[in-house]
């Protein structure tokens, strides 16, 4: 059956649609042709899948073809069943007859035969020629054709349908269509159903010897014909790909060592798209085919359906993974290939590929994430091209135009040598061509490192490709040349072309050497000589020539330029296809390659912005041995633009990378950059972001605290990452405010330089006083020459460009913390007791630092009305133990006292200021200040009853005091001090006793003002008119209780013995209408606890003697008070209220109370004024008459009866008489009720109780119905 | 034992914050910048692949030549990668599962900042004698 292949083909490739005969039995064919081919193709065909289920075909292509043609005609039974599906596939025959005689004995015969063969799927359609007008005609059709239909038509299937010539049905062709589908559908099933029979026949004798793999694949590939041939696509690809997995266990099962092809030339363009590449006749092999042609044609085939079926995609992902399978099997039996077939035929077959997929690609029809797949795809194929075509141009020599980049490198050095059988040889007539080569070596150099960057490069080469041509070759010949050569190899292992280019200069003199001594074709390809590099080179591309049949391919390799074109074509169609995918890293990679030829090229604006996406992603992700070599090409574009910023930007990268990355001379090399061109003339100034170099924090440890209004000084850590010193000519260091963001911030300045060292610095800067708050560390901003940078805090833990980092950002720790405004000091009087009066007195302030250092401290004094400071200005201060107030622990205020040095020190006041000395600058301390206070009036004394709170007011002055301190006298504290003075005694006195001889004892009694002892040495009673010593002594006590000690806040009193005196007229000029009351008096006190004695200057003053002072008060004596004599009471109202207009009696008792003698008359006249003595002692005359006299208030009451008169009262004690007298209140209210005067009796001598109301209560008038006046009138 | 096996821990943020040459092979010099190139452009592939699966062992994902990148997922999105030549998937496995404990452990220290370089001697130590047990 193998011998069909030939005939199958060519069936194959003539047939590509389905066949429909017509058998035109009454020759209406020519009439009907037209009609019948416009509805060619089908549409909407439902057919069967392989699977019997309904396919609905968009658009089915068909061909009518007569019966008689030749084409049906001409064939043998035999071939009809093997090329089955080329037979028609459904028939149509067509009839017309216009007379029933004529159907029944001519027509009908003639169809039965015609329909007798099973086989066919057939219908007829009956023609009417008649006219729709001629009505006999019409009939007549009809008759023929029902008669028709009863013949052919079964229940189970119509087969007849009528075709109106003239007019057509509406449905006719619907229902031609469907019957011709039908038929095809028939057809179809049965014909797979014979072929799936035949295949599972065969595959069942797959493992017999007799076994023929073409038979099985002319059977498979008639049924996937079928298919295809019927549009059902799906299947056709399924039979391909059934047909490919046996194809591949038939290749590896087989032990037959078989022919695997590709030997032939131009089998090094892949044909993966091409299944007519080559004939199958041509690489049938036996029973089977080649391996090389036989996948890359049933690869076609699947990727024609896929195409067919609108799936490029799949195609890509389908050839790319065929691409790898077979370059695999291209790698087996790479011996028998020419030189790098391979390599050849993998980029043809991506680039064909590529091309294919992405014409038959609608842009945007598809889903994103499918798209996304399909240029990942795309970008595959690219690179994996682009990797082979790097390869191939090593080999040829165009190492050096290849970038040493990590991509590059890795896809190169972990790529094995192409291992043909035999490494090619330099042909004869190439010497010249050597001769180029080598010069061109010479004449590169290797791409010099910017900034001068020691590194090694990249290697491009699995192994030195040297040695590994020369084994190669040396395998064929004797082994130890190859040793020899390893030898010399040594040193340099591993360092790859570089290495052996810098060896060449050697080399090539040795060469020459040779080439004097021998003939100048002796190096024309001796297998015993090692070959040199640009010998290894020129055989490689002579060797290329031959494998190559692309011209465009041979073209690329032709020369560097050639080469670069090609290079960046596939370079750049990988990079975009690898972007569109989303699969960044793989295509900013590839940017940077793209970089690299636009760096050589000189288009350093295009390079630049190009590795600037390769450092961003780098430098984004953290991948710093990646950025490291990427980012001096980056800043040498931008040096060569003079882009600045940029590269000093560049510059700072490359510094803050990790140490290791580069040298030390390296980094030097970097810094100096930086300087040299923050020291130079810069056109656009802008600030550098150095946050990755120069990183700062606060000090470890708490914060700096600071008091409100405080200035201080913050000393802050700073890490260079520089290699050098570095002079920083000026910085400023922003502080944030935790709490408050929109306050301004302010910054701290150092205007000096400062000069960092690698790593830590410790700086300090100023602090101007702050508001209160927390404080955290801003940006550090400062100056390198011309150069401005600031810097961030961020630690070098990760890329400070990374948006995420923040989260992972260690909380800020607060530098500086200012507190709120709290009492720094506190001032007050040191003694709460009073102080002596008049006197000079040291006033004690006791100044306490509350954790606050008062260095330095001035205290303002200034005096208030009153008092004044002594006038030799003399102030003592000494440290005082009382510690804190707060102080909780006894223990705590115990160790402070033990531990306690007094200090002492003498201070002047100076313009009411003094200042404080170091000692007190943090202990508390009392500062004594000599002041008096100045009292004009005199003391007082008083008598039992009356209160002294007067006195207390008196005696207090004020004292306004302003402390300035902190650092900068920049804190101040101001408070008035209330001082309280006092005199030393405070007097009473008291009538003690009345003796019956007038003597009056009159006792003084002392009560001590202060808390300082006080000692009496003498007091005498100057008395007032009216008043005599008894005895007409001076009035001194006897002095043989003196000195009288009097203890602090006691009381001691002294008994004078006074009595009623006369006065004579002399006197009266000098009376005086007090009695003043001197006491002579010492005082033995501390200023530490109040009053003490009053300080003197030492000239005057010496101390130990007694130094008296003198005390005086006054005190009113007044003349004992008389017994009352006469009682008057107030007798109570009716109890119902008074009313206005309403009388009332007012009723007064007055009762005689002791018996009115002339003696006492005569006292009591005493008492009266001298003027009125007559008068009193004519009314005394007529003791039982009483005159009264009723007083009140003439609005409020109207008072009927007589208001003055006489009453006699008897002058027996006990006498009572009652006074009435009628009233009326007249208004309402409270007021005062009428008052009973006696205006004869003094009103000592009259004692009122019960006392009379102080006001009554007076109710309105009642209402009364004449007042009445009716509102409607 | 892989002749050649690099592995690196790469923080949800693409940052490198582990890196450790663990195969036996002779190194090259300038493998380890290969190799990270390799592992960085897998990362590529990883993005795609992390999310198509709930299993943290994502097996090889991609194939460098004979090189084989290996990729472990954790919940936190921190990914081991491992690039290597050896078959042993299991022993890989078993690998990574007990780095993810180690870098749990490290995880817990409070002096260590989620995200920032690993620079423990004791994990690094830990990580090569996991490396020598399992391939």
């Amino acid at each position: 059956m193998a011998n069909f292949l030939a005939q199958f083909q060519t069936i194959k490739n003539s047939s590509d649609r389905l066949v429909i005969s017509v058998e035109d039995v009454s020759d209406l064919w020519p009439t009907v042709k037209p009609a019948f081919e416009a509805r060619l193709p089908f549409k909407k065909a439902s057919l069967n899948n392989k699977t019997r289920n309904p396919v609905l075909v968009e658009t089915l292509p068909a061909e009518f073809i007569l019966t008689t043609d030749s084409r049906l005609r001409s064939r043998f039974p035999q071939e009809q069943l093997l090329f089955w599906f080329r037979e028609p596939y459904a028939t149509v025959v067509l009839v017309t007859c216009e007379d029933l005689d004529e159907f029944k004995t001519i027509l009908k015969p003639r169809l039965k035969l015609i329909v007798q063969n099973d086989e066919r799927e057939w219908f007829i359609v009956f023609v009417s020629k008649a006219h729709p007008a001629n009505d006999q005609a019409s009939k007549m059709a009809k008759k023929v054709y029902a008669k028709l239909e009863v013949e052919f038509s079964s229940k189970k299937r119509e087969r007849c349908c009528k075709y109106d010539m003239h007019f057509p049905e509406a449905n006719f062709w619907e229902d031609l269509e469907s019957k011709i589908t039908e038929c095809i559908r028939n057809t179809l099933d049965r014909r797979v159903q014979f072929y799936e029979d035949e295949i599972r026949k065969l595959s069942e004798q797959r493992l017999m010897p007799v076994w023929n793999f073409c038979n099985f694949f002319i059977l498979k590939e008639s049924l996937a014909f079928i298919f295809e041939m019927g549009h059902l696509h799906e299947d056709a690809l399924r039979e391909y790909d059934e047909l490919e997995l046996c194809y591949l266990e038939t290749v590896n099962m087989s032990g037959k060592q078989r022919d695997f092809g590709g030997g032939e030339r131009g089998d090094d363009q892949a044909a993966v798209l091409n299944p007519g590449n080559k004939a199958l006749t041509q690489i049938v092999q036996e029973d089977s085919f080649r391996e090389f042609e036989f996948r890359q044609y049933l690869f076609a085939c699947q990727s024609k359906l896929l195409f067919k079926l609108n799936r490029p995609i799949e195609v890509a992902s389908r050839g790319y993974s065929f691409i790898i399978s077979f370059s695999k099997s291209l790698a087996l039996h790479e011996r028998i290939l020419p030189f790098c077939m391979r390599e050849v035929w993998v980029i043809t077959a991506c680039l064909a590929l590529v091309e294919a997929t992405t014409s038959n690609y609608n842009d945007g029809l598809m889903v994103p994430d499918i798209e996304k797949e399909f240029f990942l795809l795309l970008g595959d194929l690219y690179s994996l091209g682009r990797v082979k075509f790097m390869r191939l141009a090593y080999l040829v020599g165009y190492g050096t135009e290849i970038e040493r980049s990590p991509v590059n490198s890795a896809s190169l050095s972990l790529l094995p040598w192409p291992k043909p059988a035999v490494w090619p040889s330099v042909p004869a007539d190439a010497s010249s061509e050597v001769l180029d080569k080598e010069k061109l070596i010479l004449q590169t150099t290797p791409r010099a490192k910017h900034f001068g960057i020691q590194r090694k490069p990249l290697p491009l080469e699995p192994t030195v490709l040297l040695r590994e041509a020369n084994r190669r070759r040396a395998s064929l010949s004797a082994g130890n040349v190859f040793e020899i050569f390893d030898s010399r190899q040594g040193p340099v292992e591993g360092s790859g072309f570089d290495a052996s280019s810098r060896m060449s200069p050697q080399k090539v003199h040795a060469s020459s050497m040779s080439r004097t001594n021998s003939s100048p074709g002796n190096f024309d390809g001796s297998i015993d000589r090692p070959m040199r590099l640009a010998e290894i080179y020129v055989a490689a591309e002579h060797a290329l020539k031959q494998t190559i049949s692309n011209q465009e391919l041979l073209k690329s390799l032709s020369s560097s330029e050639e080469f670069e074109q090609k290079y960046l074509e596939l370079t750049k169609g990988a990079a975009d296809n690898y972007h569109r995918s989303w699969w960044k890293r793989h295509g900013v990679v590839l940017d940077g390659e793209i970089a690299a030829v636009a760096f050589k090229r000189g288009h350093f604006d295009q390079a630049a912005k190009s590795y600037e996406k390769v450092c961003a992603l780098y430098s984004g992700e953290g991948w710093q041995d990646l950025l490291a070599e990427v980012l001096p090409y980056l800043a040498e574009c931008q040096k060569i633009l003079d882009d600045q910023a940029g590269y000093l930007l560049s510059c700072v990268r490359l510094l803050s990378l990790d140490e290791e990355l580069f040298s030390t001379k390296e980094r030097q090399a970097f810094q100096s950059e930086v300087l040299r061109l923050a020291h130079s003339e810069m056109k656009n100034p802008v600030p550098l972001d150095v946050s990755s170099l120069i990183t700062f924090s606060g000090n470890p440890g708490p914060p700096l605290e600071l008091c409100d209004r405080d200035p201080g000084i913050l000393s802050v850590t700073v890490w260079s990452g520089f290699p050098d010193d570095i002079t920083l000519d000026s910085i400023s260091l922003t502080l944030m405010a935790t709490n408050n963001a929109d306050e301004g911030v302010k910054a701290l300045k150092s205007s000096t330089a400062i000069v960092l060292q690698p790593g830590r610095n410790t700086i300090t800067l100023d602090l101007p006083p702050h508001k209160p708050g927390s404080y955290v560390l801003g940006v550090l901003t400062g100056q390198i020459g011309q150069l401005r940078f600031r810097s961030h805090s961020f630690s070098k833990i990760g890329p400070a460009d990374c948006d995420d980092f923040m989260s992972y950002e260690k909380p800020a720790k607060p530098i500086l913390k200012v507190f709120k405004p709290r009492a720094l000091v506190d001032l007050e009087a040191a003694v709460s007791s009073a102080l002596l009066i008049n006197e000079h007195q040291w006033l004690g302030i006791l100044v306490r630092p509350l954790n606050y250092s008062l260095r330095a401290a001035v205290l303002h004094i200034d005096t208030g009305p009153g008092l004044e400071i002594e006038k030799s200005h003399i102030i003592e201060m000494e440290s005082c133990a009382c510690v804190s107030q707060n102080d909780d622990g006894q223990g705590g205020a115990q160790v402070d006292s033990l531990n306690y040095e007094k200090r002492f020190e003498r201070l002047t006041l100076d313009d009411g200021k003094v200042v404080f000395p170091n000692w007190a600058s943090d202990t508390p301390s009392v500062l004594w200040v000599l002041i008096r206070a100045i009292s004009d009036t005199l003391c007082r004394g008083s008598s039992s009853g009356t209160t002294r709170r007067e006195s207390i007011v008196d005696g207090m002055r004020t004292i306004a005091l302003k402390l300035e301190f902190g650092a900068f006298h920049n804190q101040t504290f101001e408070r008035t001090l209330a001082v309280h003075f006092t005199y030393p005694f405070y007097v009473r006195t008291r009538v003690t006793d009345k003796c019956n001889d007038g003597t009056l004892l009159l006792q003084v009694i002392l009560h001590s003002e202060v808390k300082a002892t006080l000692t009496v040495y003498d007091a005498w009673l100057d008395l007032q008119d009216g008043f005599i010593h008894t005895g007409q002594t001076d009035g001194r006590p006897n002095s043989s209780f003196f000195p009288l000690i009097i203890s602090p806040t006691s009381k001691a009193g002294i008994l004078f013995s006074i009595c009623l005196g006369k006065t004579n007229a002399e006197e009266e000029a000098t009376k005086q209408p007090e009695s003043i009351l001197n006491i002579k008096y010492g005082i033995s006190g501390d200023r530490t606890s109040g009053a003490h004695r009053p300080f003197l200057n030492e000239s005057t003053g010496v101390d130990g003697v007694r130094q008296e002072l003198i005390f005086k008060t006054a005190i009113t004596l007044q003349r004992p008070v008389l017994d009352p004599c006469i009682a008057v009471g107030f007798l109570p109202l009716p109890s119902d209220g008074l009313r206005v207009g309403q009388l009332v009696k007012m009723q007064w008792r007055v009762e005689r109370l002791k018996y009115l003698d002339e003696k006492e008359v005569s006292q009591q006249s005493v008492s009266l004024r001298k003027q009125k003595k007559e008068e009193c002692l004519l009314h005394v005359r007529s003791l039982d008459e009483v005159l009264y006299e009723v007083n009140a208030n003439s609005g409020n009451w109207m008072i009927a009866g007589r208001k003055r008169g006489h009453v006699s009262l008897s002058i027996k004690q006990g006498a009572r008489i009652i006074i009435s007298v009628l009233c009326m209140p007249l208004v309402a209210g409270y007021v005062r009720p009428p008052l009973l005067g006696l205006p004869d009796v003094d009103e000592a001598n009259i004692r009122c109780k019960p006392a009379g109301p102080h006001l009554i209560c007076v109710l309105p008038p009642a209402l009364s119905s004449s007042f009445c006046i009716p509102v409607d009138s | 034992m892989a002749t050649t096996a690099c592995f690196i821990i790469v923080s949800r943020n693409d940052i490198p914050i582990y890196e450790a040459e663990v195969g036996v092979a002779a190194k090259r010099e300038d493998a380890a910048q290969l190799h990270q190139f390799i592992l960085h452009a897998a990362l590529d592939v990883v993005q795609d692949l992390a999310w198509t699966t709930s299993a943290m062992y994502l097996k090889s994902v991609d194939r460098f030549n004979e090189l084989v990148v290996s990729v472990y997922v954790t919940a936190g999105h921190t990914r081991f990668m491992l690039l290597h030549d050896s078959r042993n998937d299991d022993g890989i496995k078993s690998f990574f599962q007990d780095v993810h404990e180690l870098y749990i452990k490290t995880l817990l220290n409070p002096l260590y900042l989620p995200g920032s370089r690993i620079t423990s001697s004791h994990f690094d130590t830990k990580v090569r004698a996991l490396a020598r047990k399992y391939f």
